[in-house]
């Protein structure tokens, strides 16, 4: 659950992003880096700090 | 063409086949043929030169131009070379398929694809939406998303969300992972979450683009729906007759890809196949049943 949670955060965040600024919609390495990054290292990261 | 198809029709091509097909070479045949070209049908800038095709259209689906990318020869030869090169079957096959995927799609805007070249360079198109290419990205998108292809598209999000197990990690496991050695190799370096990510990358892309792009198109711009075959009719559409009779492929085709025969062969080809599906369908189920017997 806290896996699906974390990729549908993603997923809002990036729609909204991509609203905003539509020219980041375009491309495909920008979005495959922005889900790497809120579902992989961002975790890791808080996992750490705390 | 297509904005979001080619991202989520590889997975459920995966959900069908299971261990017989491998997912990287799937995506990679299912973008294999508008990467090196799409760039250039909208323009780009670079230290203030606009690089852009003369006639978008016919560079990306035409010839002359790159439009052989588009038909099922080259998906044949390069799955042919990558046998060749890594000795790899499902990675040849699965690339035929994506590519034929693609292919098959882009059939279904109005300018379609040279679907048999090099036997002939006719476009075979089913006019279903506008292809709106050479009017630049920002009307293209607003275009496709007021169109019947933001509904192709939706069907396709839609099949994946019913085949949503093939997005979890347990399918990754036992049926991704098996099915091609690279996955172990990168399961070297990476972890298992990273792995996941990346498998499921396209699918978040397809479906993360396709809501922001229809809230972009009717929330933060206004570009009216019009859903009718051919659609939206406010968008000056390139049409296969048009490049066909320039390139005199079909001055005097009476093939159903000219002609408006095209919604109701569209129409006879998915109730065909929805009845293929139907039919075996019932036949797996009637041989679990026996089997469980």
């Amino acid at each position: 659950m806290r896996e699906l949670a974390l990729y549908l955060a993603a997923g809002v965040v990036y729609v909204g992003l991509g609203v905003a600024f539509p020219e980041v919609l375009f491309s495909w390495v920008e979005g495959a880096a922005f889900l790497l990054l809120a579902v992989v290292f961002v975790p890791k990261l808080w996992e750490r700090v705390r | 063409m297509s904005w979001v198809a080619h991202d989520v029709e590889p997975y459920v091509i995966q959900k069908h086949l299971g261990r017989r097909i491998a997912i990287v070479p799937l995506l990679l045949g299912s973008y294999a043929p508008d990467m090196a070209s799409k760039w250039f049908v909208y323009g780009v800038g670079i230290f203030g030169l606009e690089l852009k095709a003369a006639e978008p259209a016919q560079f990306h689906r035409g010839w002359p131009g790159v439009g052989f990318t588009h038909s099922l020869a080259f998906g044949l030869l390069v799955g042919a070379l990558l046998l060749l090169v890594f000795r790899n079957r499902i990675w040849a096959v699965s690339f035929v398929i994506g590519q034929w995927a693609h292919a098959l799609t882009d059939t279904l805007d109005t300018v379609g694809t040279m679907l048999l070249f090099p036997f002939t360079t006719h476009l075979f198109s089913l006019d279903a939406w506008a292809y709106a290419g050479q009017t630049g990205r920002y009307t293209d998108a607003g275009a496709y998303f007021s169109g019947l292809g933001f509904v192709w598209d939706g069907v396709f999000l839609v099949w994946t969300a019913l085949s949503w197990r093939v997005l979890t990690r347990a399918y990754f496991r036992e049926t991704v992972v098996p099915a091609d050695p690279l996955w172990g190799k990168a399961g070297r370096y990476l972890s298992e979450t990273t792995l996941v990510a990346v498998y499921r990358i396209s699918f978040f892309y397809g479906a993360c683009r396709w809501i922001a792009w229809l809230l972009w198109a009717h929330v933060v711009r206004s570009f009216a729906f019009d859903l009718s075959w051919g659609g939206p009719k406010w968008v000056p559409a390139v049409r296969s007759e048009e490049l066909n009779a320039q390139a005199g492929a079909c001055s005097t085709c009476h093939c159903p890809s000219c002609g408006a025969a095209s919604p109701k062969l569209a129409l006879a080809a998915a109730v065909a196949v929805g009845g293929r599906v139907a039919t075996v369908r019932s036949q797996r189920r009637a041989r679990r049943s026996t089997r469980r017997r």
